[in-house]
C-alpha cells in the first residue's frame, strides 16, 4: 500500500440519548460508530459499503472534522486532528473535503453557482487572492465539466447530475489531499451516474487525490476502489482489497450482502445461491453482546454471544498467503464465493 | 392478455406550458406474468401505472387519448364507482414509500381490516381476524400483538411487508408494483423480492414492476419493456434483451454497468441529459444521446419495429444495434 494519508484508530462516536427538559438525565447512547479503524493511502480509494445506519456517514462527518469524535484518533499525514481546534483545525479542513449525497438540498437555492463553489474561498482567503476568485471558480466549472457560462445560474436552473458535480467543483475548490464523499451517485439516475463516476476518476488522477467513498451499491464500490471495507451496526466488518472482498469473502455478513445484490443477468438466476438473512439490523442503542451480528448470523455460536470477534486475519488463513488471508471480524470465518465468476471478454 | 394499455397518451399541463409525460405506450400482462417496466425518472413509468390504477391526479394530469383494457373492458369509460370496485379487487398497487402510503394516526390492523369492511361488508371484527391472517401471510413476526401497532412501529421491510399485505388482501389478478424496494437495504430488498415472487406464484396473479434497476429486473421479470420519453423504445423476453438488445438506449443502460474486466478504465456513459417533457425532440427523442443517431432519426419518429414475434424495438436502426 501506498504511504498512510489518514489513519483512523479505535474511532467511537455515540450520541446520548437523554429523558427530562430541565434536568437532563442520560439513560442511554446511540452507538453510530462503535471501534472503527482503517487506513487510506495516498492516492488510494477506500471504499466503504454497508446498509442503512451502519454508522458510514458518521465516519464520514467525523474524518471531516464536522463531529467530535467520543473516543479514537484520526491521524491525517501522522498528525493527530481530533483535538485540534482554531487555526490549526481550519487548516486540517482545508484538506479534507466532503461530496455530499443528495445535490438537491446540499446546494442553497438562493446562492448562485458561483458563491457556492466561490463559499469556501470566503473561509480560507489564502486559497485565492479576492480578485481571482471569479477566475478560478470558472476553472472549476470547466474541470467538473460544465459550462463557465452557467456562473450565474442558479441550482434549481441544473439537473441533479450537473447539481452533483457543482458539489464536486465546491469540494475541489480548496485542493484539498482527501475527498470523502458520501453516497455520491444514489440520488442520480442510472445513466447519470457513469458519468459522474468517470469525472470522479479522472479527477482523481488529475489533482492525485485520495477517495473515501461512502455507497451502498457494491457494484460501482468495485468498480471505483482500490480496498473496501464492510461495516455494520458501527464497526468495520471485513476490510480488504476489493479481489479479496468481493471474491473471496470470509465474514457472513459480508456473504450474505454480496449475494442479495441482484445481479442484471437472467442467466444467473438459476445457478445463484442466494443467503437470505432474517430479521433487521438491531438498534444502535442496543447493540447485542459479542458478536454484533450473531443476532442475524446462521452460523451463531455460544462463543459469538460472550467474545467480541477482532478484526484481524483470521487464525485459519494467517499462514496462508491466499486472497483469504486479510481483516475479517469473525470467529468462524470461511471462504465462500457468493458472485459468480464473471467471464473476462 | 389480462391487462392491455393501448397507445396511451397522458399530459400535464403546468404553468410552464404542456409537460407530456406518455406518448403512446401499449403494453399488456398475462395472469401470472410478470412484466418489468424499466425507465430513469421521467421515462413515464409511474404515470402509465397510475393511470391504469386510476389515481393520476386530473387536473393537472390528463389523459388525451389510449385504451385500457382490463379483462376486455375499457376502464377509461367506466365510471368513477365502478371503477373504485375494480380498484382493490381486480388490481391493487403497491408504492416505493411505504411511510408515506400508510395512515400515519390509523392502526395497520385498522387499515389492513378496512379493505374488508368496506368492499365486502365484513363486520370490524372478522376484518381483523382478516388483518393478522395477511400479516402471518408476509411473515411478520408476532402478527396477533402487532396488528394493533401504527405504522412509525415498524421498520422500513416491515412496512413494505404491510404494503403487500394490503395489496393481497382483496386477492386482486394484477399487482402493480412501482420501485417496491428502492428505499431498502440490499438484505431486505431480497427478503422482500422474495416474498412478492412467492406470493405472486401462489395466488397466480400477474405482476407489473416498475423499476430503474437492471439487477432486480434481470431477478424476477418474464418481459421488459424501457421506456424514454414516455415511449417504450424496446419490449422483449428478459433473456433476449440482456444477451442483444434491440436499442441504442436499452445498450447504453446494460454497457453502463460496472463489470469487473472494466475495472481501471472508463465506465460507459450515455450522453448528454433525458429530454425535458415540454419539449422532446422531435424525430426519435433518443436522437441528441444516441452514438448511431443519423439524419432520419432527427425527424422521423420511429414507430415500433418487430424485431420478432415477442419482442419490438423503436429504432430505425434496430438490425445494427441486435448485431453489434
Amino acid at each position: 500500500m501506498a504511504e498512510p494519508i489518514l489513519e483512523v484508530s479505535g474511532l467511537v462516536k455515540h450520541y446520548p440519548l437523554t429523558r427530562g427538559i430541565v434536568f437532563k438525565k442520560r439513560i442511554g447512547a446511540v452507538k453510530a460508530v462503535d471501534g472503527v479503524d482503517f487506513t487510506l493511502g495516498r492516492g488510494e480509494t477506500l471504499g466503504i459499503v454497508g446498509e442503512s445506519g451502519c454508522g458510514k456517514s458518521t465516519v464520514a462527518r467525523l474524518l471531516c472534522s464536522l463531529e467530535q469524535p467520543t473516543a479514537g484518533s484520526i491521524r491525517f499525514k501522522g498528525e493527530e486532528i481530533t483535538k485540534l481546534s482554531g487555526r490549526a483545525l481550519k487548516a486540517v479542513r482545508r484538506n479534507i473535503q466532503m461530496v455530499f449525497q443528495d445535490p438537491y438540498t446540499s446546494l442553497n437555492p438562493r446562492m448562485t453557482v458561483g458563491d457556492i463553489i466561490g463559499e469556501p474561498y470566503e473561509i480560507h482567503p489564502e486559497a485565492a487572492p479576492k480578485g481571482d476568485r471569479r477566475r478560478k471558480v470558472q476553472e472549476l466549472l470547466d474541470v467538473v465539466g460544465l459550462n463557465p457560462e452557467y456562473i450565474n445560474r442558479y441550482p434549481h436552473q441544473f439537473s441533479g447530475g450537473q447539481r452533483q458535480r457543482i458539489g464536486i467543483a465546491r469540494g475541489l475548490a480548496l485542493n484539498p489531499e482527501i475527498i470523502v464523499a458520501d453516497e455520491p451517485v444514489s440520488a442520480l439516475d442510472v445513466s447519470i451516474q457513469a458519468q459522474v463516476v468517470n469525472l470522479l476518476a479522472r479527477l482523481q488522477k488529475e489533482f492525485e487525490l485520495s477517495y473515501v467513498f461512502i455507497a451502498h451499491d457494491l457494484s460501482i464500490v468495485r468498480h471505483i476502489s482500490d480496498r473496501v471495507g464492510v461495516m455494520y451496526l458501527g464497526r468495520i466488518v471485513e476490510i480488504g482489497t476489493d479481489a479479496q472482498i468481493y471474491d473471496h469473502p470470509t465474514h457472513p455478513y459480508t456473504q450474505a450482502l454480496l449475494s442479495a445484490v441482484p445481479v442484471p443477468d437472467p442467466e444467473a438466476r438459476a445457478h445463484r445461491e442466494r443467503i437470505i438473512l432474517s430479521g433487521d439490523v438491531p438498534s444502535p442503542t442496543n447493540v447485542p453482546s459479542g458478536c454484533r451480528f450473531r443476532t442475524r448470523c446462521w452460523k451463531a455460536r455460544e462463543r459469538c454471544a460472550v467474545e467480541v470477534p477482532a478484526l484481524a486475519v483470521p487464525e485459519e488463513f494467517r499462514s496462508t498467503a491466499g486472497p483469504a488471508a486479510h481483516d475479517s471480524a469473525c470467529h468462524f470465518a470461511e471462504e465462500k464465493r457468493v458472485v459468480p465468476p464473471e467471464e473476462v471478454a | 392478455m389480462l391487462l392491455e394499455v393501448r397507445d396511451l397518451h397522458v399530459e400535464f399541463r403546468t404553468r410552464d406550458g404542456i409537460a407530456k409525460a406518455v406518448n403512446g405506450v401499449s403494453y399488456g400482462v398475462d395472469a401470472g406474468e410478470t412484466l418489468a417496466v424499466l425507465g430513469e425518472s421521467g421515462s413515464g413509468k409511474s404515470v402509465t401505472a397510475q393511470a391504469v390504477m386510476g389515481i393520476l391526479d386530473m387536473p393537472p394530469g390528463r389523459i388525451t387519448g389510449g385504451e385500457i383494457l382490463f379483462r376486455d373492458q375499457d376502464l377509461l369509460t367506466l365510471k368513477e364507482e365502478d371503477r373504485r370496485k375494480v380498484r382493490g379487487a381486480g388490481m391493487a398497487m403497491i408504492f416505493q414509500d411505504a411511510l408515506s402510503s400508510l395512515n400515519p394516526v390509523l392502526s395497520v390492523g385498522d387499515q389492513l381490516g378496512e379493505m374488508f369492511v368496506v368492499h365486502r361488508g365484513m363486520s370490524k371484527k372478522d376484518a381483523r381476524a382478516r388483518a393478522v391472517e395477511l400479516m402471518d401471510r408476509v411473515r411478520i413476526p408476532g402478527a396477533a400483538q402487532r396488528v394493533r401497532d401504527y405504522p412509525h412501529q415498524f421498520s422500513g421491510g416491515m412496512r413494505q411487508r404491510i404494503m403487500i399485505a394490503m395489496a393481497l388482501a382483496l386477492e386482486p389478478a394484477l399487482i402493480i408494483a412501482d420501485e417496491p424496494t428502492t428505499a431498502l437495504d440490499v438484505t431486505v430488498q431480497a427478503q422482500v423480492m422474495d416474498l412478492l415472487a412467492e406470493l405472486q406464484r401462489e395466488y397466480a396473479m400477474a405482476l407489473i414492476l416498475i423499476t430503474h434497476d437492471l439487477g432486480v429486473v434481470a431477478d424476477v421479470a418474464d418481459r421488459i419493456a424501457v421506456m424514454y420519453a414516455g415511449r417504450i423504445v424496446e419490449s422483449a423476453p428478459v433473456h433476449d434483451i440482456y444477451k442483444a438488445p434491440a436499442h441504442p438506449y436499452t445498450r447504453g443502460l446494460l454497457d453502463s454497468i460496472p463489470r469487473l474486466d472494466h475495472k481501471g478504465r472508463e465506465l460507459y456513459a450515455i450522453k448528454g441529459l433525458p429530454p425535458n417533457l415540454m419539449d422532446i425532440p422531435p424525430g426519435c427523442a433518443f436522437h441528441p444521446r444516441c452514438p448511431m443517431a443519423r439524419d432520419v432519426c432527427r425527424t422521423d419518429p420511429p414507430p415500433l419495429y418487430e424485431v420478432s414475434e415477442a419482442r419490438a424495438s423503436a429504432c430505425h436502426f434496430w438490425q445494427e444495434c441486435l448485431h453489434g
